[in-house]
């Protein structure tokens, strides 16, 4: 029962606090704007960062994390693109060497890459083209053969044209009826769609997303789609052997290509884990700067609320006295002006809550031409309303501590003194 | 006075000592006193003399330098902050010179402000508030601001919030000093009708016309006791 009566009187002195809060409002707002600044960008900044990091995650199982790739860039954002645009194409010869050399390498496809616009009635679109070997149909990843097949050895010795499309040749040529058996035209020349992707929405692999994707072999892709475009080695292996097959890789490219000892390599030895630790350092980097800037403004917006609760004791000096007079004790007039810069500091953050609110709806609302429909990927997190909340009240209450413990240790006669 | 009545303060060899540095301020000096239950004391003397000093010892707003102060039983000299805070919320019942009412409460929320420092619900702390403005005649005033009323309807605000816990002593310091004469003798009135129903009160003033009023003199002089009768 004691406790209870406590518990009513602690309730009691917070409202006290609250209904100041109220009756100093432009000047509550003016404080807080500085703690939305900071709630805002904290978490735009998190929730961009996890957007980013899910959007990554995905797209990387289309590289997979048990496949060697070998080509003339290394996967990396290091953009010195002058170093490597002179290195010679990559040969698919070498994949002789590879399967005749390798230990850790347990299968092999070529990749040819290229752009072209596709056509179907009236209808145009520019897709992404992949050149492969049958033996692809094992090493896709991140995706799968949803409708229909994969092309055979025989299609591929005989270079058909066949194609495996992706999510959204079904949608943009066909209304969303099943594309299976119908022929759509590639660089103007007639193809026959016999498998079909699952649809991944939007990634964000270099070069776009898998679903603008269409794979054909490569004997065809040859004959048909010589203009320009590059080609890659895809080699299969198994995640744990990742590492060692690199380097084995490496030396076995060096010597299919005669590289002198000493030289430097002409062609890059890519997986998608080495790739994930280049964009982890990008995107620590901008969480840092993120979480810096947010630092800085929950700092500011913390003194910003010091500040005005010290205005507040100071013109309420007298309020204080006349309360201490009344009863109250220390621990009350604490609680009362605690609660006050906690409010402060939640008024803040619920507007920029709000804020984000917004802006995130706007983002997702905004469909990306390009894409296909598809929407940025920022997605709004529940667990951010609850970290504001608890930020808010840890800034309310380290900032409103001195000035709380000021008015609470006042001497009533002095304050009920004060002019 | 009658002997038949009870003690209920008894304040022995109290000093009130403040050193300045270089010169040492006796507020008050040796003072011994005893308050009875309804007494009705006027405190005077000329300015500076400690008369607030005394007031706010007894209100136990403030500590005595040396000396013992007893409160009924309790030794209040002895007392840290909370049980002091206590003692001014259950038993003593303030009013200022200059009224000291929050000014954006209106007169009921004023008066439930010292309630809200005790353990009353909510609906018994609106009763006993409406019963407080009552006595002192402002039922009807209840949801104005203190600027919608006059100097001597606020304080009779103060005073219905000096009576809203049952004090077991009311206290005020110059409570007339800020009013004129008129609204000044309506709240004389007042006091000497709590005084008939039974409360203790002590008045500080320079106002030879107030002290009239009341039933005990104590006149201080430097920090002394000059004359009690
Ligand atoms: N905080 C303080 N520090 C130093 N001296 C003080 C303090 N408070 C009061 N005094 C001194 O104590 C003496 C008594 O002051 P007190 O306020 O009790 O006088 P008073 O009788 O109420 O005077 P008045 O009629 O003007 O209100 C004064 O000389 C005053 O200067
Ligand atoms: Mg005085």
């Amino acid at each position: 029962m004691e406790k209870l009566l406590e518990m009513n009187n602690f309730f009691k002195n917070i409202i006290i606090g609250l209904f100041s809060v109220r009756s100093n409002l432009t000047r509550v707002i003016l404080t807080a704007s500085g703690l939305t600044i900071g709630i805002f960008t904290v978490s735009i900044v998190s929730a961009a960062v996890s957007s980013i990091d899910k959007e990554f995650a995905k797209s990387m199982d289309y590289y997979g994390n048990d496949k060697v790739y070998v080509g003339t860039w290394p996967w990396s954002f290091d953009f010195d693109w002058w170093k490597y645009r002179n290195r010679p194409k990559i040969e698919e010869s070498s994949l002789e060497y590879i399967t005749q050399y390798s230990e850790y390498i347990t299968d092999v496809s070529i990749k040819k890459n290229t752009w072209t616009r596709a056509t179907y009635g009236n209808k145009a679109s520019w897709l992404q083209l992949n050149g492969v070997y049958p033996s692809y149909q094992d090493m896709l990843s991140g995706t799968k053969i949803e409708n229909g097949r994969f092309f055979s050895q025989n299609e591929w010795d005989l270079q058909r044209r066949v194609i495996i499309v992706g999510g959204t040749v079904r949608d943009g040529f066909f209304q969303g009826k099943d594309p299976i058996g119908k022929k759509i035209r590639l660089n103007n020349v007639t193809f026959e769609i016999i498998g079909e992707l699952k649809k991944q929405g939007i990634g964000m692999v270099p070069g776009g997303t898998l679903d603008n994707l269409v794979i054909m072999p490569s004997t065809t892709f040859e004959r048909i789609l010589t203009r320009w475009g590059f080609d890659e080695l895809v080699l299969q292996t198994n995640p744990e052997d990742i590492p060692l097959a690199k380097e084995e890789v490496e030396m076995i490219m060096r010597v299919a290509r005669k590289i002198p000892p000493g030289d430097d390599d002409n062609f890059a030895v890519n997986s998608a884990d080495a790739y994930m630790k280049q964009f982890n350092t990008m995107k620590n980097a901008i969480a840092g700067m993120g979480f810096l800037v947010t630092g800085i403004s929950l700092v500011v917006s913390a003194i910003g609320i010091m500040n005005v609760m010290f205005v507040s004791v100071r013109e309420r000096t007298r309020e204080i006295g006349l309360r201490k007079a009344m009863g109250a004790t220390n621990f009350n007039i604490l609680t009362q002006f605690l609660s006050e810069a906690v409010a402060i500091a939640i008024i803040g953050g619920s507007v920029g809550i709000a804020l984000i609110r917004l802006t995130v709806f706007g983002l997702a609302s905004f469909p990306i031409p390009n894409f296909n429909g598809a929407t940025l990927p920022i997605s709004f997190d529940l667990l951010l309303v609850f970290y504001t909340f608890t930020i808010c009240v840890f800034i309310g209450v380290l900032a409103g501590l001195i000035p709380a413990r000021t008015a609470a240790n006042l001497n009533p006669i002095d304050a009920l003194r004060d002019e | 006075m009658a002997k038949s009545k009870k003690e209920i303060i008894s304040i022995q060899s109290v000093s009130k000592i403040y050193n300045l540095g270089e010169t040492v301020v006796k507020a008050l000096d040796n003072v011994s006193l005893s308050i009875y239950d309804n007494d009705y004391i006027s405190i005077m003397g000329p300015s500076g003399s400690g008369k607030s000093t005394l007031m706010n010892i007894i209100g136990c707003l403030d500590v005595p330098t040396k000396g013992k102060y007893k409160f009924k039983d309790e030794l209040i000299s002895e007392m840290d902050d909370n049980q002091l805070a206590n003692i001014r919320n259950e038993k003593i019942g303030f009013v200022f010179q200059t009224f000291n009412l929050l000014p954006k409460l209106n007169a009921m929320q004023n008066v439930e402000v010292p309630l809200i420092y005790s353990s009353l619900g909510r609906k018994e702390r609106i009763e006993r508030a409406e019963e407080a403005l009552h006595i002192v005649g402002l039922q009807d005033r209840m949801t104005h601001k203190p600027n919608e009323l006059s100097g001597g309807q606020r304080q009779r605000v103060a005073i219905a919030r000096a009576l809203v816990n049952k004090p077991s002593i009311i206290l005020a310091d110059e409570p007339t000093g800020n009013l004129d004469s008129k609204s000044g003798n309506e709240i004389l009135k007042f006091f000497a009708k709590l005084h008939k129903d039974g409360n203790t009160i002590i008045v500080v003033t320079h106002e030879e016309s107030v002290a009239k009023l009341s039933k005990r003199r104590i006149d201080i002089f430097d920090g002394k006791i000059a004359r009690d009768e």
